[in-house]
């Protein structure tokens, strides 16, 4: 009665089989049928995510910061402190979003593993028949859409003050900074996921995306300037360095279309790397996508 | 479906939470497992539903071992965590929809079933979770479990933090499932008279290991006969893990008896 170093009952022949074959008329077996689920679990945490992200004002949040500080740029182009011209005013609004944008996203993404743990709807949700990595590009998802929409509609509204302006002639330029500002936001957001799933606490993944963006935005580009300015380095250097900065990339990307008049300091410099815009956003997409790729394996290693 | 273990070993850093743990559940029965903090309670369910691997030892759900098929038999398990929480802006209702959603169940009004079977006002499903109280996450938590009619329940603690109203009501829903179903219902607690009223068998464990399997009044009567000293500090013999299992459940703290 006690002893319970045996198996006390046979394993049946296929007793899952069984109980799956009740479901079967609304489950499948076939790859097909897994590439949906897939994609029904993916949709279904990003939509949570998104629902949960415009109730907690985030939505609204960000797209009233980008509207505020996109407008205040062009308004003080009318005035003698501003910049002037479609191309000034869109290299004001690079400079601009290189700070704004990242903080934004990783403001947004921090608590994006941490913080559902926190809540213990982790462990309810991976107790679902999801796989984990599903979770994380769901919720990468769900919060992308808040974050892209903010920073279409914020600097969008930006957009229709300087087509107001000065026409559309130089419209091209300011959709370039709109798409890549867009993607600078997805590649923070994604290293804020990262961040989210090593971290073991909120507050841990907090301060590493704090020091993520001083990294990025303040001091990463001030050294790879006194390197420049220290030594003579070949072309690949000078890539090596833009592309392992997403903010960077975004900086160089839209301020190369608009002449290197627009840009200075390290942009300058690297307007003979022979970085091509194709290069450029071929590196801001792997920085959406890396990160994500890690989450998605760390998180099978997480212990909740 | 049965669900066995045979052998399984879980360490973490130093601590050694299951030290060669066997038990087997039958098919269809309602399997209680006691013990005290840190018995191994939560490790043995964590890694029946996948949430971790074992170092060693299989686990199985249904004939499918666990380490290798998690995925797929978490389409039959429903199980509720010892610490269940939801997004505070979601309705009860948006939690469920969300579960039935990723299982891929049928809007078959279901979700409204689950409801009235855990006993939640159909007002509050509409309120964001935010707002409940401890034993309205609990019972919305069993409402996500019994969602897809699974084969195997898992509960850890379900009753911990409820009010003796609460712990009564989750006794009616599990005399229910017992009454309705075929499921298999294993879940763990502190007390001795919860698992005596609704289990077939009872497993004790006792430092990641089972010291027994039975009924309550076979391992009641083992321990008496079990001529390990029960005193505190000591960590051998049955007698000695029932006694810890009897004192944190509030019985008598010396003596083996109920």
């Amino acid at each position: 009665m006690t002893d319970t170093s045996a198996a006390e009952s046979t394993v049946e022949d296929d007793p899952l089989a069984q109980h799956a074959a009740q479901h079967a008329a609304h489950d499948g077996r076939s790859r097909g049928a897994d590439r949906r689920r897939v994609v029904r679990h993916v949709r279904a945490v990003a939509a949570t995510e998104y629902r949960l992200a415009v109730r907690g004002r985030w939505a609204l949040a960000l797209t009233g910061l980008f509207t505020l500080f996109g407008a205040m740029i062009v308004t003080f182009s009318g005035s003698t402190v501003g910049p002037d011209g479609t191309e000034r005013i869109v290299a004001s609004l690079t400079s601009l979003a290189t700070y704004l944008v990242p903080l934004a996203a990783l403001a947004l993404g921090y608590d994006a593993i941490v913080g559902r743990e926190a809540e213990g709807w982790l462990a309810v949700v991976f107790s679902l028949p999801i796989r984990r990595g599903e979770f994380v590009a769901g919720t990468y998802l769900g919060r992308l859409v808040v974050l892209a929409g903010a920073t279409v509609l914020g600097f969008g509204f930006t957009g229709f003050l300087l087509v107001r302006e000065f026409g559309v002639a130089r419209w091209g330029a300011f959709v370039t900074f709109l798409v890549a500002a867009v993607a600078v936001g997805a590649a923070f957001l994604a290293i804020a996921v990262l961040l989210s799933t090593v971290a073991r606490e909120k507050t841990h993944a907090l301060g590493l995306s704090l020091l993520v963006w001083v990294w990025f935005v303040l001091v990463h580009d001030l050294l790879a300037l006194g390197v420049i300015a220290a030594f003579t380095l070949p072309d690949t250097v000078l890539s090596v360095l833009v592309v392992a900065n997403p903010a960077s990339v975004f900086r160089v990307l839209v301020l190369s279309g608009l002449g290197t008049a627009a840009g200075g300091g390290f942009t300058a410099v690297l307007a003979d790397t022979g970085l091509s815009a194709a290069i450029l956003a071929a590196a801001l997409l792997a920085w959406c996508v890396a990160p994500v790729v890690l989450a998605v394996r760390l998180v099978d290693r997480r212990r909740l | 479906m049965n669900v066995n273990a045979t052998e399984v070993r879980k360490t973490y850093d130093d601590v050694t939470a299951l030290d060669g743990l066997s038990l087997s559940i039958p098919s269809g029965s309602t399997f209680g497992i006691l013990g005290t903090n840190g018995a191994g309670k939560s490790t043995l369910f964590r890694l029946l539903v996948g949430h971790d691997r074992p170092d060693d030892g299989t686990l199985a759900v249904g004939g499918a071992d666990v380490t290798a098929e998690g995925h797929r038999i978490r389409e039959h398990v429903g199980y509720l965590p010892e610490r269940v929480g939801f997004p505070p802006a979601l309705t009860g209702r948006e939690v469920l929809a969300f579960h039935a959603t990723v299982r891929g169940l049928p809007a078959d009004g279901r979700i409204d079933r689950a409801v009235d079977r855990v006993g939640l006002e159909p007002a509050a499903v509409d309120r964001a979770v935010g707002g409940y109280s401890n034993g309205m996450q609990r019972r919305l938590g069993l409402a996500t479990v019994l969602l897809p009619d699974p084969a195997v329940l898992i509960l850890d603690e379900p009753t911990a933090g409820l009010d003796p109203r609460g712990v009564d009501e989750f006794h009616r829903i599990v005399g229910r499932i017992n009454d309705e179903t075929d499921a298999t219902v294993v879940f763990c607690s502190h007390a001795l008279a919860e698992v005596e009223r609704l289990c077939d068998r009872v497993a004790v464990l006792h430092d990641g290991a089972v010291h027994a399997v039975g009924t309550v009044d076979d391992i009641v009567a083992a321990a008496d006969a079990d001529p390990t000293p029960s005193e505190h500090g000591s960590r051998t013999g049955l007698r000695a893990a029932f006694h810890d299992v009897v004192t944190a459940a509030g019985a008598p703290p010396v003596e083996v008896s109920r």
